[in-house]
Parts: structure tokens; sequence; C-alpha cells
């Protein structure tokens, strides 16, 4: 198993990571636009400044060499310096903002597993119910609605509506940090994060009960006269629930891609906010270094899903 | 549209002085919430910062040597006062003594050298050496020539006096960015200032210390007790983060005191009886240009056609819900220097503009847009995204240029793609704004020679009047320059201009002593905010 890893992230992640890294600085700095574009605001600015910014940010250099700047740096740890005017190191703007968005998709993760699977197998118990039914339709919904619309919804409802929930951010300046607030803060955000989550999970739960319900032991367990409900939630649930878990790993991607937005509708002060605000400003290092992290944490839930096959399924070895 | 915000005003006045008339007595303490829609970038340096929100935060921590009114002339502030010579070249500051950082060390003329010193530089990283370059001897300096600035003079400790070799007028309303303590800092090389822990951690002398900046949440301010000019009325100043299309919930929820909503949040935020709007005009206004490198833009007659054929009326009345003023020339009318002396206002009038082309030569090709000899009324229109009114304006543009054969294809991008084909003059004709500064100097924007004259406008006179304005110290006589140059450009017409912008505030209505009439920049900005404002508790 341990050899399976270290060649998986040798041969296989530290290539991919390369690739992806060079990919991504060519397509940031082919496409139109430049970090200093917010220069244009200053009526009174002095015409030498545009250049010299340029040359001090470095992107008057060719790409090659702005790339490999940039990768000798961040290989030995660094990952520079915004390119706003706030001049920040871009691991301390990432640490600041990473616990809110990792916070936010825990939440959502849990929230996705805590009502998707049990909806799932009342959906395969009661299939063709009309539980079942809602359920299908309610997946469709979920997984079809785009959540920047979900997420205006539930907050015209909840906060500007009812009055019963803040209307983004987390926690006023000098709010006491109770689990009472944490929860109202978290609530909606992770909500619409979470609701593909929930009814993709719903619908994957539902397929795999159903498809070892028909499975051969099953009919020798009810044949031997136990109760239904001694057959599903004993024998059929555990080998269904295994296939389930390891999408753990391929839903980590769609939840950091989807917190982008989140984070923006609700003035979430994490990843995602930053990340669309450093793109609309070509700020190199800041999209560069949210992506790696986002890379390695994608790679890292690729392993965790393989793993997890092989702890769950004693068939699939990796040695 | 101007009748509504003069009721908007009268009402608000109404409603303050009856509200003042209640409860006369100022109440110490509370802490004051200011919303702002987006983050403040941690730069609090006030000769390096270039976001709006960075320099609300630097206006509550730092003082200028003078301060700006509202009507956009220099008070005294950290310089008790200022005489200008007779030959009008140089300025001298006499300081307030006794004056303190917030870390007990007094200011001094040296503090004042430094920052200004540091300003011209040849490392130095950030935006204003425009601003002082015609300090004599600041271009020397800054090409490395000479370590010795003769425009920039420590009398005494008290004392200090700036030069220029040719009279320029703005420089004095320029002086009002904060004073750096120069003992934290003069050993930093000015090239790495920027990267300085000082930028998010700052130290002024101004009437708030510095508490805390969170990234993407707030920034928070405590009264500063020793302020040379009394202790503000709040205890505590927090600039929160909100989203912006959500701040009307926000001013339901009690969770902002004060924020500034957009023309379309109005309706929502107008019924909240507990809330108070105020109206002002800002120093800017939003413009289409040509690119007069065009034939077809050439001629004057088809710029002034095209913007009889724009109904601006309705994009102001309707798209901007009344929140703006139709605007003819490039001087909003919150500046002193505004003029509509002989400055037309084109009206809405398609008839007219369809007779005016036809009269220049163009006709009907035909599919129906119009053609003079190879030329074609066909174009693209660049519009930056992101505001929903400017997307609808271009909108309104495209329709009512198709009602007179003109072809107009709109081309929304972001911002820095916008940016980006201004800057290689590879556009027809493109939609923006500008934000001016105090002093009304146009040249940075509209002088032949510079980068900003994104239309190519090259005009003689007005080149003329541009450089008189700004080396002609009287006030009047700059008056009348820019009333000629204002005229010279609403005839010329390289933009078409859309609307002076006005700044929509709502503020909780505990919060008290408001400035009704605060100028261009509002009742909370800046030291104003600092010292009448006090909550009810």
């Amino acid at each position: 198993m341990w050899r399976y890893l270290i060649r998986r992230t040798l041969f296989q992640g530290v290539p991919v990571l390369l690739g992806f890294t060079f990919l991504l600085y060519l397509m940031i700095t082919v496409a139109p636009g430049s970090p200093v574009s917010h220069l244009r605001g200053i009526p009174d600015l002095h015409p030498g400044v545009v250049a010299q910014r340029q040359a001090q940010l470095g992107v008057d250099q060719p790409f090659i060499v702005q790339y490999l700047r940039w990768l000798g740096r961040t290989l030995r740890g660094d990952l520079g310096r915004s390119f706003d005017s706030g001049r920040r190191p871009v691991a301390d703007l990432i640490r600041e903002r990473m616990p809110a968005t990792i916070l936010l998709s825990l939440a959502s993760i849990l929230l996705g597993w805590g009502i998707g699977i049990p909806i799932g197998i009342l959906s395969a118990r009661y299939q063709y119910s009309v539980f079942d039914y809602a359920i299908t339709f309610f997946a469709f919904v979920g997984i079809s609605i785009p959540s920047f619309f979900f997420g205006l919804i539930l907050l015209y409802i909840f906060a500007a509506q009812l009055n019963v929930l803040p209307a983004g951010g987390f926690f006023m300046a000098g709010e006491a940090r109770t689990l009472m607030g944490y929860f109202t803060y978290l609530i909606l955000p992770a909500l619409t994060l979470g609701l593909g989550t929930i009814a993709s999970i719903a619908r994957y739960m539902r397929a795999s009960l159903l498809e070892v319900i028909s499975q051969d032991y099953l009919r020798t367990a009810r044949a031997k006269g136990l109760r239904e409900n001694m057959v599903i939630y004993k024998h059929a649930l555990r080998n269904a629930l295994l296939p389930i878990l390891t999408l753990i790993g391929f839903l980590i991607p769609t939840i950091f891609s989807g917190a982008v937005i989140v984070e923006n509708i609700f003035a979430w002060p994490g990843l995602g906010s930053l990340a669309v605000q450093a793109v609309s400003e070509r700020n190199y290092p800041v999209i560069m270094g949210i992506n790696l992290m986002f890379a390695v944490l994608v790679f890292i839930g690729s392993i965790v899903a393989d793993v997890s096959y092989a702890v769950a399924d004693p068939r699939i070895r990796y040695d | 549209m101007l009748n509504k915000i003069f009721a908007v005003a009268l009402v608000l006045l109404l409603v303050t002085s009856f509200g003042i008339a209640v409860q006369a007595e100022t109440v110490q303490g509370g802490t004051f919430r200011y919303g702002m829609t987006t983050n403040p970038r941690g730069m609090f340096n006030p000769i390096l910062y270039t976001e709006i929100y960075d320099g609300w935060v630097i206006d509550a921590v730092f003082d200028g040597l003078i301060e700006i009114d509202a009507e956009l002339q220099p008070q005294p502030n950290l310089a008790e006062s200022w005489e200008i010579s007779a030959d009008g070249l140089s300025i001298t500051f006499h300081l307030n003594e006794g004056v303190k950082f917030h870390d007990g060390v007094e200011v001094t003329a040296k503090d004042v050298e430094y920052t200004y010193l540091t300003i011209l530089h040849p490392e130095y990283t950030g935006v204003r050496y425009g601003n002082f370059r015609v300090l004599d001897g600041a271009e020397e300096y800054k090409a490395g020539e000479t370590d010795f600035v003769p425009g920039i003079e420590v009398l005494d400790d008290y004392t200090i006096r700036f030069s220029t070799r040719q009279t320029f007028a703005p420089l004095l309303v320029q002086m009002n960015y904060g004073i750096l303590p120069s003992h934290l800092l003069a050993d930093i090389p000015v090239g790495q200032l920027e990267m300085a822990d000082f930028n998010a951690d700052p130290i002024g002398t101004g009437p708030f210390t510095f508490v805390e900046f969170s990234t993407g949440q707030h920034v928070i301010l405590e009264a500063n007790e020793e302020y040379f000019r009394g202790r503000p009325n709040i205890d505590t100043l927090v600039f929160q983060k909100v989203a912006a299309h959500a701040a009307p919930i926000y001013l339901q929820q009690n969770r902002v005191d004060f924020i500034e909503i957009s023309p379309e949040h109005y309706p929502q935020v107008d019924v909240m009886d507990f809330v108070d709007i105020y109206v002002y005009e800002a120093l800017n206004y939003s413009y289409i240009a040509f690119n007069l490198r065009q034939d077809r833009f050439a001629d004057v007659h088809v710029r002034q056609a095209l913007k009889y054929g724009f109904d601006r009326e309705t994009y102001v009345d309707i798209i901007l819900e009344g929140f703006g003023i139709v605007a003819n020339a490039p001087m909003p009318q919150a500046s002193w220097a505004f003029s509509d002396e002989a400055v037309h206002d084109y009206p809405y009038k398609p008839e007219l503009a369809s007779e005016m082309l036809a009269e220049a030569g163009w006709t009907e090709s035909g599919d129906g847009v119009l053609e003079k000899d190879d030329m074609r009324l066909e174009f693209e229109l660049l519009v930056p995204e992101g505001s929903r009114t400017d997307e609808q304006m271009a909108l309104l543009f495209q329709q009512n240029m198709a009602d007179l054969g003109v072809k107009v294809n709109l081309m929304f991008m972001d911002f820095s793609s916008t940016a980006d084909r201004i800057d290689a003059r590879e556009f027809d004709m493109f939609a923006m704004g500008w934000s001016l500064s105090v002093d009304p100097d146009p040249y940075g924007i509209w002088h032949s020679t510079v980068p900003w004259n994104d239309p190519g406008f090259y005009n003689d006179r007005s080149d003329e009047l541009i450089e008189m304005g700004r080396s002609e110290t009287d006030m009047e006589t700059r008056q009348e320059l820019y009333a000629e140059w204002q005229q010279l450009i609403n005839r010329e017409l390289p933009y078409i201009f859309l609307n002076y912008a006005v700044t929509i505030g709502a503020a909780n209505g505990r919060v008290r002593g408001l400035d009704t009439d605060p100028g261009p920049y509002g009742p909370l900005v800046g030291r104003q905010l600092l010292r009448s404002v006090w909550l009810e508790q």
C-alpha cells in the first residue's frame, strides 16, 4: 500500500501537477487583460508608471521566464506576493482564508451525506412509491438548479422576507463565536453548496442499494425468513455503502469549484471569493497559488478514493 | 430627475433637523459599522494605496497637512496655516506643535519631508509621482541624478516649504496625503516599503487608531483619546464587508449603520422608515468614447448627430432611477470648475440627428445601415461587464442608434480585457467612467500628450486652455478658462457624455450629526465623520 502511494505520487502526481501549473500559467498569461490595468482609473498617473510597475511585477518578461521564476520560487516554498496594491504574501492570503473554505466545504459534505444517504436508502426501500418519485424529482431539480440562483432564493426567503438569518458574511466584528452563531452563518451557504451533493448522493445510494437488493444472497436471506428491514439494513446496506464512500474523492473538486460561486453570493471570507477577485484582476501569483492548492487537494482526494476502495473491498489490492 | 434629488434632500433636511431638535445632546460611545462592498487590500499606507476602500481606512488613521472641505477647498489639519509666496512658486506650511503619532512620537517637518520625498524616490513603487514631479528638482531626483530635492525644504521642526519651477495650481489641494512616521519607516529601503508589515498595521496621527484587519471580513479602529482635534464621539469604527447585492438586507437587520447603495436598491431601502437616505453629487462621470483615429468619426457632425440620437434622459430617469445628472461636458457639477454657460445640452432629437447625418453625406445602403464613400456606420461598442445599469445603457444606445440607421454591435468584456483593447487603440467606441481628483485640472485625461487621451483628441486650443488652467493660481481666472474649455469639448465631443454620478448613502436613524450637504466625498469620509457623528444609544 505504501509503495503504491509513493509510486502514485511520484510518477503520477508530480507530472500532473507540473503539467497543470504550466498550462494554467500559459492560459492566464495569453488571456487578454493585464495585472496593471487597474492603473487606468488614476487620472493623474505619470505615463512611466505603467511600464515601471510591469517591470517590478516581472510581467514584462516572456511567459516561459515568468513561469520558470514562479516554479523556482514555489519549489522553494515561496508562493510569491499578490500583484494587487496590498502586495501581501500569497501564502498568508491562503492561510487566512483557508479555514473558512474548509469549514464551508465540510459543512456541505456533511449535509450532503447526512441527508443524501438516508433519503437514498428510503427511496430504494420504497421503490416506485410516491416518496421515491418525490425524491427523484427533487434530485433532478437539485442537480439542475444553478447554485447562484438557489443561493439568492434562500437569501430572499430567510434573510430578506423572514429576517431570521444573516444575509451573508461570517461573524460581525466583535460578535461572540457561539455554536448557534456558526449555525446561522453556515446554514444557507452550506445548503446552497450541498444541494447538488445531496441530490447526487441520494441518486447513487438508491441505485447502489437497488443493485445489491437484486442479488442472490439477499434472495437467500429472504428465503430463510429474515424480515425485510433486517435484509436491507443488515445485509444489503453495508455492501451498497461501499461504492458511495469512494465517491468522496470525486466530490471534492465539485465542492471547491462550487465554493467559488457560493462564497461570492454570501460574502463568505474564503478562498473562493479571493479567487474570483484574483481572476478578474489578473493577479497571477494568487490565481496560481489557489489553483495549485486546489489541485493538490483534488489529487489527495483521488488517492483517498482509491485507498478507500481497497479498504472497503478486500478483493482490491494495490500491491 | 434633479427634482427628485432635491426633494429627497429637502425631506432629509427636515428629518434630520427634527431629529436634532428632539435629542440635541451629543452622546459619546458606541460602535459605528460602515458597510463596504469590496475588500480593502491591507495597504493602509497613504502614499502606496490605490483602492478607495483602503483610502477610507487611511482617512481615519492618518492626517494630511490639509484636509478638503465640502466645497473642495483646502482647510488646515496637521498644518495650522500656510502661505503662498507672491510669485506663486512656493507654499510654506506651519505645523501644529505637539501632535503625536499613535505611538507617542511627535510629528515634525521631518515626517512631512520623508512622506513626500519617498513619493519622488527612484525606487518608489506607488502611483503618486505624477502629482508631485512639478516640485523643483523632482525629475532629477527621480532619475537618480541627485540626492537633493530643492523643492522640499525643512525650515525648522514645524515649518516646511514646497516649491515648483513653474506655478502649479493643483499643488496645494494635493497636499492632503496622510503623513507617515519617519521614525518607523526611514530605515526600510523605498523599493521594499510596499512589503512592510507597517502597511497592514499602520500608525498615524488620525482620530482613530488601528486595531485589526481581517481579510475579507472587517477592519476595526478605535477612538484616539489623544487626538489633537478632540476625541471622536464614537468609540469603535468598524468597516464591515458586505455582499453588494444584499446591502438592503444588512440595513434592515441593523448590521450596518451606513452604506452606499446602488440606484436599483433605492426602492427597497426607501421604504425602511428607520433609514435616512443622503444623496450627494460625486466627482464622477460616465461616457462613451469615440475613436477619432477612424475617418468616420472625424467629422464632428457625425459625433454631434449620434449624441442627439441617444436618449440620455431615459437612461438617467429610468435606468438610473433618476439618480444622476445628464452630462454634457467633462466637469461634474460637484466641481467648482463646472460651468453650463454656453454649453449645449443635446436633447434627444432623433429627427435632427438623421437630418445631420444626411447633410453630412451619409446615405442608407441596401441593408439599412448608413454609408458614405467606403465608410459605414456599423461599429463595435466595448462595455466592461459587471454593472447592470451600464449594460442596460448599452442596450438602449444600440436601439436608439438602430433608429438612425447606425448599427452598434455590443461587446461585453471584463474590465481588464476592455482596458487591453483600449490601450492598443483597437476599438471603435467604448463605455467607461472617470472618478476625478479634487482639483479640476483635466491635463491627465485630455492633454494631447497623455496616454489616457484614449479618443485621440488633439486640439491646440484645448491644450492651451489646459496648460493655462493648471499654471493659473487665481481661482476665478481658472474658472473662466475651464468654462471656455468645457464649451470647446462640448462642441467637439470626443466623448458622448452620459451622466454625472450621484452617490446614495443610506444611514440607520440612530446615526446623528451627519452633514446633510457633505460635498462629493459624502458625509462620512475623512474627519467629517469623526468630528461630528454620534450614535443615539
